[in-house]
């Protein structure tokens, strides 16, 4: 009981992250964009819907893994995380570029 | 935020007739050309992958089971798929700047990088280069 609690609270949180980011900093939204970041290594932060394809995921991961940038894996689909970017279409990967007046870069992969 | 994608990294080629095939970055052009106006490299690699040497073998199949041919390209960033590996040979006094322009001249080109890749075949290391990608 009281975990869940807490999984809520920091989801919210996340939430907020992300919104404020869209608000001030700068972003990327989908897989092309994303990998384009990850190999010129303008990315800070990915993160990565949970229905995401497994092979497409990995792929992610790796090349964050090469280009030492922290994963984050959302708790929500693609509907879910483009309602939490505030677009109305679907988005199942997104790289943040410059956090703005967010701390999401600092508080999100400690979290991990 | 570390850059990868430097020369003497392992590849493999996603796309094109040498899809499925490692290969070795030697130069970069991260911001594209006015010809190739997107991120794409020049790749050293291998077309054909020696075949497995077991120690039954005589000295003259030893060296037919050695023979690798190369290939020498330009390809976009989203058509290769970079590892882990690197491999440090040293192919940018092989293939100078207008090995690509005709064709004997890559011909030339290819030949140097055979040679390269085969004495390093032969010294055993870079094991994982140099074998076939099963998929």
């Amino acid at each position: 009981m009281v975990s869940t609690k807490k999984t809520k609270k920091t989801h919210e949180s996340i939430n907020n992250r992300l919104a404020l980011v869209m608000k001030s900093g700068k972003y990327t939204l989908g897989y092309k964009t994303v990998l384009r970041t990850l190999r010129s290594s303008k990315a800070k932060l990915i993160i990565i819907a949970n229905n995401c394809p497994p092979l497409r995921k990995s792929e992610i991961e790796y090349y964050a893994m090469l280009a030492k940038v922290g994963v984050h894996h959302f708790n929500g689909n693609n509907v879910d995380l483009g309602t939490a970017c505030g677009k109305y279409y679907r988005v199942c990967c997104l790289s943040i570029i410059d956090p703005g007046d967010s701390d999401i870069i600092k508080s999100m992969p400690g979290e991990q | 935020m570390v850059k990868f994608l430097k020369p003497n990294k392992a590849v493999i080629v996603l796309q094109g007739r040498f899809a499925g095939r490692k290969a070795v970055i030697v130069k970069n052009f991260d911001d594209g050309t006015r010809d190739r106006p997107y991120g794409h490299c020049l790749v050293a690699g291998i077309s054909k992958y020696p075949k497995k040497v077991i120690r039954k073998d005589s000295a003259k199949k030893t060296a037919k089971k050695s023979r690798v041919k190369a290939f020498v390209k330009v390809v976009n960033y989203n058509h290769i798929m970079p590892t882990r590996y690197t491999l440090d040979v040293d192919l940018k006094d092989a293939i100078t700047g207008d090995a690509l322009e005709s064709r004997d001249k890559k011909v030339t080109a290819c030949k140097e990088i055979k040679a390269r890749f085969e004495e390093r075949f032969k010294t055993g290391k870079n094991r994982w280069f140099f074998s076939k990608l099963r998929f």
